[in-house]
């Protein structure tokens, strides 16, 4: 049951970050290798307003989401807008993102290499530290839950429910819908379609810092923490149908499961062995997904 | 001069400069260019998959680490110090187990066949084209392209890393195989500092380039350009495209295998880093600099990159900017130059040419 619960945090973690490339990949078309770093970023955001600003874990939620948002947005203006269309080439250049981006974390932004020092930056490991009320451990039912993974678990369904109303529900979600499902009729029926992709490349980012917060809370904060995160969640975004939100939901849910129960039972390295696997059967079967979203 | 004798006397000039290269050099540098001529060859590869077919795969460094790995099993044990059983492996040993390939720690048997050199050889070069060929089956079969394609191999790339980390007993884990015995074979030993293992790789790289060279100008050189550009239509002509995927994509896979053994060779270690994911993806950026469609470019491409970049990592200034500056190369290179050093070559012969063309026009 424990176990369970672990998996569902995993999950959790997994469907914010494949949410953002989720959307971003069903818009455009394209994806953002640097989509990882953008949780490193919210991982340190959190470091360093808790080490310079004194804040708490909670309010770096937004603070977060806002500075990987704008991250996103530079990334979307500077490299992807003139690569559009061109797939493979987008791949790339968004590593180099991602390359550069880690090194000036290592560097301390660059201002390391004039000799000046940022507390929390750099190469070194950092912890984040966690509430007292999150620390804690329920016991429900006779097993223990330990509150940090359920929050996690209601930030992530928060996250989620909020994507929902936003995809589904607002003119800007209609517009976002009929990009990616043709773009050019979209652009000729007078819809800004540059304007959207921005602006689903920068909710996406944003989407990435948030779970980079939560990470913080568990894992140690390195510069290199983000890179795994893109091929889980494309995996995820794979194994799950390509724009399909509920799709994303179960495939994440599914993969942190099998994740978490075969890491209990051997190791991470064959938790993660298997989950590839899994995917890999999935496509075989199933290759657009788990869930095809009904397009033209 | 017509373009085809430029192309054949760049292909000349490059190749005369590779083999002269040993007598201007001391013999770290030998060393050290020998490595990026391993390198190159892999960039070919690299080249013919992702330039000609449109087969962008980022695990190439799995492929590169197999072979680098086949060849270093065999030659750890050629190592007197460790006969029958590696070092490493008697530190992992169960206490009352034979000393023994067959059984000292679990899965150990697996070393057996390496005893024979030839065998670690042929291994490094069938074994990248067989799991390529696997995977390659199972992707083009079911019209699977683009990013997916990429991000599986990278993905399977990513594991084999882990695979060979957490195998500690079996290969040496994080530490990989440092301990090699030099190459030799039928008596003459390879000294990867002198001019032997130089050559070596040279002349690999010389028949890795004029073999793909006659591939793809050949009809199938054809097809798989016209694959890239649009492959449901090549398809409705009536040609297996899947085929000529898996066959291209399994040659470059044999190709990484082949440079994996001479990197072995070259550096006399094979460690999991080999496998990393940026290691993998540097291989692209080193064609994508040369040219992807152009196997000569993809070959300066790769020597480019790594001098620059072992230039630089040996200056204490230079070493914490050299990862922006090859981060900016990726960009650059996409948004700019996306033909490369080759394309750029390539509009200057036109323009040379242009000149005296109008004025036959003109006459």
């Amino acid at each position: 049951m424990e176990t369970f619960v672990i998996g569902l945090s995993i999950a959790s973690i997994l469907f914010i970050v494949a949410l953002g490339l989720a959307i971003v990949y069903g818009t455009m078309k394209v994806i953002n290798l640097a989509h990882g770093e953008m949780v490193m970023i919210g991982a340190y955001v959190t470091v360093l307003a808790s080490k310079h600003l004194g804040l708490g874990i909670y309010s770096c939620l937004p603070l977060a989401f806002l500075v990987a948002a704008l991250f996103g947005l530079a990334i979307e203006r500077l490299v992807v807008r003139p690569l559009y269309g061109r797939l493979l080439d987008t791949l790339l250049a968004t590593w180099g993102i991602a390359l550069i981006l880690q090194q000036l974390i290592r560097i301390h932004f660059g201002f390391g290499l004039f000799g000046i020092h940022i507390d929390g930056l750099g190469s070194d490991l950092q912890n984040v530290p966690v509430p007292p009320e999150l620390q804690q451990t329920l016991h429900i039912l006779g097993t223990n839950i330990p509150v940090y993974r359920a929050f996690v678990f209601g930030v992530a369904a928060v996250l989620g429910l909020v994507s929902w109303w936003l995809i589904y529900k607002t003119r800007f979600g209609s517009q976002l819908r009929a990009v990616s499902a043709a773009r050019d009729i979209t652009a000729a029926c007078g819809v800004n379609d540059k304007r959207i992709n921005a602006l689903a490349f920068a909710y996406g980012s944003g989407l990435a810092g948030v779970a980079g917060v939560l990470v913080s809370g568990f894992k140690t904060v390195s510069p290199d923490m983000g890179a795994p995160y893109v091929i889980d969640a494309f995996m995820v975004v794979v194994a799950g149908g390509v724009g399909h939100l509920l799709g994303t939901v179960l495939s994440a849910g599914i993969l942190g499961e099998v994740q978490s129960f075969v890491a209990t039972w051997s190791n991470d390295v064959y938790g993660r062995t298997v989950l590839f696997a899994f995917v890999i059967l999935i496509l075989l079967f199933k290759p657009q997904g788990l869930f095809v979203s009904r397009n033209r | 001069m017509k373009e085809r004798t430029i192309t054949l006397a760049a292909y000349f000039l490059f190749f005369a400069v590779v083999f002269a290269l040993p007598f201007a050099l001391n013999s770290f540098w030998t060393n050290r260019i020998a490595v990026y001529l391993v390198y190159a060859i892999c960039a070919v590869g690299i080249s013919l998959s992702w330039g000609y077919a449109g087969i962008l795969s980022l695990g190439q460094g799995l492929f590169f680490g197999i072979g680098a790995y086949m060849i270093s099993m065999s030659l750890t044990l050629a190592l007197p110090d460790n006969n029958p059983v590696p070092q490493f492996m008697l530190l992992n040993m169960e206490p009352n187990a034979p000393r023994d390939l067959c059984c000292a720690t679990p899965g150990s048997f697996l070393w057996q066949p390496f005893q024979y050199l030839s065998i670690g050889v042929l291994a490094g070069i069938l074994v990248p084209c067989v799991i390529a060929a696997v995977l390659g089956y199972v992707m083009f079969k079911r019209r699977t392209s683009g990013v997916y394609v990429s991000i599986i191999t990278l993905a399977l790339a990513l594991i084999g890393q882990m695979l060979i980390i957490n195998n500690q007993p079996l290969t040496g884990g994080f530490n990989g195989l440092a301990d090699l015995a030099p190459l030799s074979v039928g008596g003459i030993e390879f000294d990867p500092y002198g001019k032997s293992v130089y050559y070596l790789v040279a002349a690999a790289l010389l028949v890795v380039v004029l073999l793909s060279r006659l591939i793809v100008s050949t009809r199938m050189g054809h097809v798989l350009k016209a694959v890239r550009e649009d492959d449901a239509r090549v398809r409705y002509l009536g040609y297996n495209v899947e085929n000529y995927k898996l066959f291209i994509y399994c040659l470059s896979a044999a190709i990484a295998g082949i440079a994996g053994l001479l990197f072995a060779v070259t550096s006399e270690f094979a460690s999991p880093s080999l496998m990393s994911t940026s290691f993998s993806i540097s291989m692209v950026i080193w064609a994508a600099l040369g040219g992807r469609s152009s196997l000569l470019g993809a070959c300066i491409g790769a020597l480019i990159v790594n001098f620059i970049g072992s230039v630089a990592s040996e200056n204490v200034m230079l070493q914490p900017v050299w990862p922006i500056v090859l981060g900016l190369m990726f960009v650059l290179v996409v948004l700019v130059m996306p033909e490369g050093i080759a394309g750029i070559a390539k509009g200057w012969i036109a323009k040379l040419r242009q000149p005296r063309s109008l004025k036959e026009v003109v006459q």
